[in-house]
């Protein structure tokens, strides 16, 4: 038998602090099955979880930031960018009229493709994708917003992390069409260039704050003293991984539009198009909460009056679109390397930056015991 | 021979131009320009000269044929009309809009205008005869104002204007020289009469004199169109000035 006032008290005594909705939440709280709903959305993990920054924080990500991606870059190059559709918001429902599109195209499936897979991974997708969310911590030093606290985070998130192309070489592989093969293989070279740096730069981080934990990340980085500011040279080879990892502009090799026509994707038609579409948005969403909580201080900053724990949340979802947003509008500003000059710059540039930054944790860890 | 090496840069260059094209950048965000001209709510203003839709005017025509003989796409066919006289056809489809027609044309009867935007349901209905070539299309006109693109120091701007622009351009018709054809070598015409059955202005006529033939030219009825000049078998007519 199951105890639902157990359960109900663990949640009540784990409870999101909001100040300025507490007078709305009391009544509520005391209805028979309203106040249960209320009490588990507010239970700290399943708020961080499934709403900030957690599922939906993500899901409203996905819908707006190819907007701004697009509006951006056609500012930086003279346009105009999504326009037609609601001309009196700018377009902001673009990607939601092509998400309609999709969803009534026919998804078309050919005959030399692996049916199964085919189809399956880009929903297996989510599974890396969204597990990191697990260990994300959005709060501040000493108020921890984080769903699971555990002494390995650091290295789980990098292991699903370092997951999500194998995903990507499963749709090429059950694509079986020659772009897909090329933009395949073009990914798995991409994949040891940027994914050796970016074990080091984690290591280095581990390393510089002496934990793993996303708590103790978090808590490392008090007042100014952000992971940017204690180790710079981290900070820009984890953004420059991060670019790689999604293979957006410059490093858009393995999806190469005008070369191999979105690589492994290119036999992707209908719903299954736009999944995989949306596969490199979901993982620059958590490769930049993962830079936030490393190097931008996760959830800190002034706190907004009445706000209490969802300040953290904001600033946290704040600091992340930042980050996105600097890394879609490289698209605009530089143009595409080749394969052999991305590995040049994975296998030597970012992989020595990665063994100074390391070095450098060492000796600022030295010099700190 | 001289060979192009990539150019040399060291990290201070490297990093001078990424800061440079980063900050480019940003600066285009926060003030944009644009060059996008949003078109059926807005046109681009051309210029009058604009080589468009031909209009056709056929009070000027004087049958000449010489737009059909320039147009490099052979594009343009002469069609008899119900009076005997060949006026212009123009097939769209095939024309490429040089306007040669327009600048040869000696009586200005053909005029450019600032329409570019017509569509056809199909072929067929590309090849527009002379009575359609007189009126220009209807134009269902959506634009409440008109661009223009200027050329700063540097850069390219978009200057807006409120405002209908006027695509049907007034200007004079050239008037052309006034040509007519003249006779150099009467001795050696031979009085076939083909000058006579070419004429469509009857400026030619024929009369019999001691036995032989002779034209003559009538040099008001003449419009210096120049067709007998040139199916003259012995060659002997020249277009001069009036």
């Amino acid at each position: 038998m199951i105890d639902i006032n157990a359960i109900i008290s663990t949640m009540m005594n784990n409870q999101v602090n909001i100040p300025l909705l507490q007078p709305l939440i009391e009544p509520l709280l005391g209805m028979p099955v309203i106040g249960y709903l209320i009490a588990l959305i507010l239970w700290k993990p399943f708020f961080v979880l499934i709403l900030i920054p957690g599922f939906a924080t993500m899901g409203i990500m996905l819908l707006i930031l190819p907007w701004i991606e697009r509006k951006m870059v056609a500012r930086m190059q003279w346009r105009v960018g999504p326009r037609e559709i609601s001309p009196r918001t700018r377009g902001i429902v673009q990607l939601l009229a092509d998400t309609l599109r999709f969803l009534f195209q026919e998804v078309i499936i050919h005959k030399d493709a692996h049916k199964l897979y085919f189809l399956q991974f880009p929903f297996l997708y989510f599974i890396p994708v969204l597990l990191p969310l697990l260990f994300i911590n959005a709060g501040t030093a000493g108020n921890p917003l984080v769903p699971i606290q555990t002494d390995y985070a650091l290295q789980i998130m990098v292991a699903l992390i370092s997951l999500m192309p194998v995903f990507i070489l499963g749709v090429g592989w059950a694509s079986n069409n020659r772009f897909a093969f090329i933009g395949t293989v073009r990914e798995a070279f991409l994949y040891f260039a940027y994914e050796i740096p970016f074990i080091v730069i984690v290591l280095a981080m581990i390393v510089l704050y002496g934990t793993s934990n996303t708590v103790g990340v978090v808590n490392a980085q008090s007042g100014v003293w952000w992971g940017i500011i204690q180790n710079p040279l981290a900070a820009l080879t984890f953004f420059i991984a991060m670019v790689m990892a999604t293979a957006r502009l410059p490093f858009d090799i393995p999806e190469a539009d005008q070369e191999v026509s979105f690589g492994p994707f290119v036999e992707y038609s209908g719903i299954a198009f736009g999944l995989a579409y949306v596969m490199g948005y979901e993982k620059m969403y958590v490769l930049s909460a993962m830079m936030t909580m490393l190097f931008l201080g996760g959830g800190s900053g002034p706190e907004i009056l009445g706000l209490g724990d969802l300040s953290c949340g904001i600033w946290f979802v704040l600091k992340t679109l930042i980050v996105l947003v600097i890394m879609v509008n490289l698209r605009g500003v530089y143009p595409r390397y080749r394969l052999d000059q991305g590995l040049r710059i994975g296998w030597g540039a970012m992989l020595i930056l990665a063994l100074v930054a390391l070095g450098w944790s060492i000796v600022v860890m030295g010099v700190r015991l | 021979m001289k060979k192009v090496a990539t150019p040399e840069y060291d990290i201070k260059d490297k990093l001078k131009y990424h800061v440079s094209a980063l900050s480019t950048a940003a600066k285009e965000v926060v003030l944009p320009l644009n060059i996008t001209t949003h078109y059926p709510r807005e046109r681009k203003k051309m210029p009058d000269c604009f080589r468009g839709y031909i209009l056709f005017d056929p009070e000027r025509c004087i049958s000449c044929f010489e737009c059909s003989f320039v147009c490099p796409a052979n594009a343009i066919w002469m069609k008899e009309a119900p009076s005997g006289r060949y006026y212009p056809t123009l097939d769209y489809g095939k024309c490429i809009f040089c306007h040669f027609c327009v600048d040869t044309c000696p009586g200005g009867a053909l005029k450019q205008t600032k329409i570019h935007d017509v569509a056809y349901k199909d072929m067929d209905e590309m090849f527009t005869l002379t009575e359609e070539m007189i009126e220009p299309p209807e134009i269902i006109r959506e634009d409440e104002g008109y661009v223009e693109y200027e050329i700063d120091k540097e850069d390219l701007s978009l200057k807006r204007t409120k405002g209908i622009d006027k695509l049907i351009v007034d200007v004079a018709p050239s008037q052309g020289v006034p040509m007519v054809s003249l006779c150099v070598e009467p001795e050696s015409c031979l009085g076939c009469g083909i000058c006579e059955g070419m004429c469509e202005s009857g400026a030619v006529s024929s009369l019999k004199e001691d036995g032989m033939v002779r034209m003559k030219i009538d040099m008001d009825k003449c419009t210096g169109c120049g067709l007998c000049v040139k199916e003259c078998s012995m060659q002997i007519l020249r277009l001069v000035r009036k």
